[in-house]
């Protein structure tokens, strides 16, 4: 790592040099101590950050660091893949994915991660002006995907995608592109059908002002006719354009014997359509449209809002469901050389080599190569497992430790993962429709209407002696004085405003059913690791010398081994002294030796104890056994061949986890953990976290998670008063449990699988989120049956005047509105989710995406 | 007052041609993202330096085969 320290200062703030707490000039972070340079001007957390802080520098991208601090921005730390990209290149994947814009231009879209800021936007933005042949970037804040238009004969989309990669966004193919497009057409298709509505609606109000005033100053007949026929022309588009919606739902409902919440609309719409229509050609009689037209302008627009707050959460969740999953490949041709290929253009038998860090593209046999693989997403083991050539392992998981080439033996649907995907496709499909609570009560309400309006008509014809039109008038009246509007309204405005607060909350709900669910909720089930736990090791325990700690520290400093990273994170001081290291070996599975100032260190399991020739005492390996049963896994540290210290890695419970469950539990839920980890080591964490042992189930696969969660939905329909199910996440061996769970929640970081499987998604770190997923489940619910109060209320007084004769079309243009503002200030003034300010002092966890 | 019969056709025309522009927006997509530009606009305050421009930089892509 040098280039730190020939930098020149360009406007960033200058971090204090070798202070004991210094700030990365790329992120803002602490630096840890190990990385940290005396007599540099910059100080960088990673080698990311230094990368990327040189390469704009290089490119004359320092506005980026002012914007930055300009706009109070916070940084992330730079994540550089360094790969070529080369499997976007494929014509055929440009074919389905790209699409051609004028002469030599192809565009496509790329879900970037590490987008966090408005000066991303700027830098990405920029990028053309550094890459010669991208013609345009225009990245969506909201979502995360950049629209790039390139020329194809000038520069490859591998070398853009390179390019982003190496200002630290890593691009991915942004995929359900279709799915995406259909649903971005039905919002403006409804933007327009709502646009025409407001329009017709405003002037027809203007008009029938005229009216309204002329009906007190004797207007003259000719005027009055000729504003009565503007306003029926002008309702024309809304009726026969706007209202579809309206109409298309209620008949659908009809046909179903559903009745929808539209059906009293469109009632209303065509009652009150068809009486105006038929009194302005009459020339006498009240006329209805500025009332129809508001109706239908009003309840377009909060659908809209919904639409749109739905639309905007459904593809940032479906952007983050592809991360997790291998996309490419390098494959090794007869050669040994790698190239990196598409993961769906893989067959068995295909030789392909994984790096540190990298996913295993497909099931199969490790050929060369000795390492410890991540499969805490598939199994729930926290624990790294060791594999050496022969070993059978499977796609998804990480490789932590030293390359390995792995001969293909399964890969798609038929390897394991996509075993678990067909579980959990089967779980989604298996899904009920939700009845929605708006649905039910429309069911009462279409009934007390129809029944109110037979009994009304009946009654003023008898009382009139037979006189049809005004049975008709008054019909009508009642239809549109009592037309849901504020009952349409009341649940999409209370869903929108809970919506994009909970987004801003770290809560990214699919659907808003899931909310009513939420609140009924009355078990929950939780994963352990990456969901108590932080899922990635820590050193979680040590004894014995702390020189000798330090000694180890030094000498895993320059590992990029699983452990080494463990030893790195807990390190909280700089190195005394700059350590010379020499004749350093890394035992794969085992541990690494080395010369520390000329004094010979080891640090590594038993295994590595015998290799080096050093035996423990008895009271070592006694700690180590307590370790051992605790499901911890213990390290020795041998110094000059004498074992001096030992410490435990273990997979600690995030910081909010105890704080977050007893929350839970006193708001009376019951708790169980359902883990793919060792029984011994869930009930440790169950023990930890106040749980009886008979609330803890280790040892579980993801066969065995979902017929739990299916037995306890099953055991639980023999029982009256039961509340929902609920089932919290993060791995792909979690996902077909939470599919199959009344509500599924995924843990921020979770795999693509189980973002894809749940109904909430996290995308704030720590359970806390859950917390306040629960409570504002409770408060949403709370405003909604608020405003359904005041809309029913609103109805009976509307309903009561109409009977009693005394409701004409001036007071029901002036009920409906009226209504309509008080549910929407009640849904809006309603505190339903805490926004993130408030959330991002109790989130605790892991500090960055 | 007779002006009024062509007054508020006028009027009602005038509206549609702000109702059409309003479709042509829509359909042009610059209703979709009502997030990044905001956002956008106070990025012109990155006081531009010149593009470098210069080919040698651009090819010092600096390749790390580890990330942090």
């Amino acid at each position: 790592m040098s280039h730190a320290d020939r930098l020149p200062a360009p406007a960033a703030p200058a971090a204090p040099a070798a202070a004991m707490s210094a700030a990365c000039a790329h992120c803002g972070l602490d630096v840890p101590a190990s990385e940290q340079r005396t007599h540099a001007t910059q100080q960088f957390c990673c080698r990311g950050c230094a990368q990327v802080y040189q390469l704009l520098h290089d490119w004359g991208f320092d506005g980026y660091y002012r914007l930055l601090e300009r706009q109070g921005g916070r940084g992330v730390p730079a994540k550089v893949s360094g790969r070529k990209y080369a499997e976007l290149d494929d014509p055929a994947l440009l074919k389905i994915h790209a699409e051609p814009c004028g002469h030599d231009r192809l565009r496509l879209r790329l879900y970037l991660e590490g987008v966090h800021c408005a000066a991303c936007v700027w830098l990405v933005e920029e990028l053309p002006r550094a890459v010669d042949g991208l013609a345009s970037v225009r990245l969506n804040l909201a979502t995360h995907v950049a629209e790039v238009e390139w020329a194809p004969s000038a520069i490859s989309l591998s070398r853009i995608a390179h390019a982003l990669d190496t200002i630290g966004y890593t691009p991915h193919l942004a995929q359900d592109d279709r799915l995406e497009a259909a649903r971005r057409h039905n919002d403006r298709a409804l933007l327009i059908k709502a646009g025409v509505a407001f329009a017709a609606a405003m002037n027809i109000m203007f008009i029938h002002l005229a009216l309204y005033a002329g009906e007190l100053n004797d207007i003259s007949p000719e005027f009055a006719r000729f504003f009565r026929l503007m306003s029926l022309g002008l309702s024309l588009p809304v009726m026969l354009f706007s209202a579809q919606p309206f109409f298309r739902t209620a008949w659908a409902g009809l046909r179903q014997r559903v009745p929808h919440i539209d059906l009293p609309v469109a009632l209303a719409l065509l009652g009150a359509f068809g009486y105006s229509a038929y009194a302005t050609l009459l020339g006498h009689g009240p006329v209805y449209f500025d009332s129809l037209a508001g109706l239908v302008a009003l309840l377009l627009g909060a659908r809209y809002l919904q639409q749109r707050a739905q639309r905007l959460a459904l593809e940032r969740t479906s952007v983050l469901r592809h991360v997790a999953f291998a996309e490419f490949a390098r494959r090794l041709d007869a050669e040994g050389l790698a190239t990196e290929v598409a993961v769906t253009s893989l067959i068995p038998g295909d030789k392909v080599e994984v790096r540190s860090g990298e996913l295993l593209p497909g099931d199969g046999i490790v050929l060369h190569g000795n390492s410890q693989l991540d499969q805490a997403v598939l199994t729930g083991e926290a624990t790294p497992l060791p594999v050496g050539p022969g070993d059978w392992v499977v796609a998804g998981a990480t490789n932590l430790g030293a390359r390995l080439v792995v001969q293909i033996r399964a890969v798609g649907p038929n390897s394991r993962v996509g075993g678990l995907l067909r579980l959990v496709d089967e779980a989604m499909r298996g899904r009920a429709p939700m009845v929605q609570f708006t649905d039910r009560i429309s069911k009462a309400f279409v009934w007390g209407v129809l029944g109110l309006a037979t009994a009304l008509g009946v009654g003023v014809l008898l009382g009139s002696g037979g006189d049809v039109g005004l049975a008709l008038q008054q019909v009508v009246a009642l239809l549109v004085v009592t037309c849901p509007c504020a009952l349409g309204l009341a649940t999409p405005v209370t869903f929108t405003s809970a919506l994009a607060r909970a987004a801003r909350a770290g809560i990214f709900l699919k659907n808003p059913e899931s909310l009513e669910l939420t609140r009924q909720v009355d078990t929950l089930l939780l994963d352990k690791t990456g969901t108590l736990t932080e899922g990635k090791l820590r050193l979680v325990a040590t004894q014995g010398m702390p020189k000798a700690l330090d000694l180890a520290l030094a000498l895993e400093a320059e590992s990029a081994h699983p452990i080494a990273l463990a030893f790195r994170r807990a390190q909280r001081t700089p190195l005394g002294s700059v350590h010379r290291l020499e004749a350093i070996r890394e035992h794969p599975g085992q541990g690494i030796e080395g010369l520390v100032d000329g004094v010979h260190v080891a640090v590594g399991n038993e295994a590595l104890l015998r290799t080096v020739g050093v035996a423990p005492t008895a009271a070592h390996q006694g700690q180590a056994e307590i370790w051992s049963a605790q499901g911890l896994s213990p390290l020795f540290i041998a110094v000059a061949g004498q074992v001096v210290a030992q410490a435990a890695l273990g997979d600690p419970l995030r910081t909010d986890a105890k704080a977050a469950l007893k929350a839970l539990t006193n708001a009376g839920l019951t708790l169980h953990i359902v883990s793919g980890d060792h029984p011994a080591v869930v009930a440790r964490v169950a023990r930890e976290l106040g749980l009886t042992s008979d609330h803890a189930h280790g040892g579980m696969t993801p066969e065995a998670k979902r017929t739990f969660v299916a037995d306890l939905k099953a055991a639980r329909t023999q029982l009256p008063h039961t509340g929902k199910l609920m089932m919290v996440g993060d791995g792909v061996n979690d996902a077909a449990a939470l599919a199959l769970a009344d509500v599924g929640v995924a843990m921020q970081g979770g795999s693509g699988a189980s973002v894809a499987a749940a109904d909430v998604v996290l995308t704030r770190p720590g359970l806390m989120p859950l917390v306040e997923l629960w409570r504002g489940s409770h408060r949403v619910m709370n405003v909604i049956h608020r405003n359904l109060a005041f809309s029913l209320i609103y109805n009976l007084a509307g309903a009561g005047l109409t009977i009693a004769g005394l409701v004409g079309p001036i007071l029901a243009a002036a009920l409906m509105p009226l209504s309509s503002l008080t549910v929407i200030l009640s849904s809006v003034l309603g505190r339903t989710f805490q926004t993130s300010a408030a959330a991002s002092r109790t989130s605790g966890g892991r500090s960055w995406p | 007052m007779a002006m009024i019969f062509i007054l508020l056709p006028l009027a009602v025309l005038t509206a549609g041609v702000f109702l059409a522009l309003f479709i042509w927006a829509v359909r042009t997509g610059q209703f979709d993202d009502l997030e990044t530009p905001p956002v956008r606009i106070l990025n012109d305050d990155a006081d531009r330096p010149l593009p470098t421009g210069d080919v040698e930089t651009r090819e010092t892509i600096v390749v790390s085969t580890r990330d942090c």
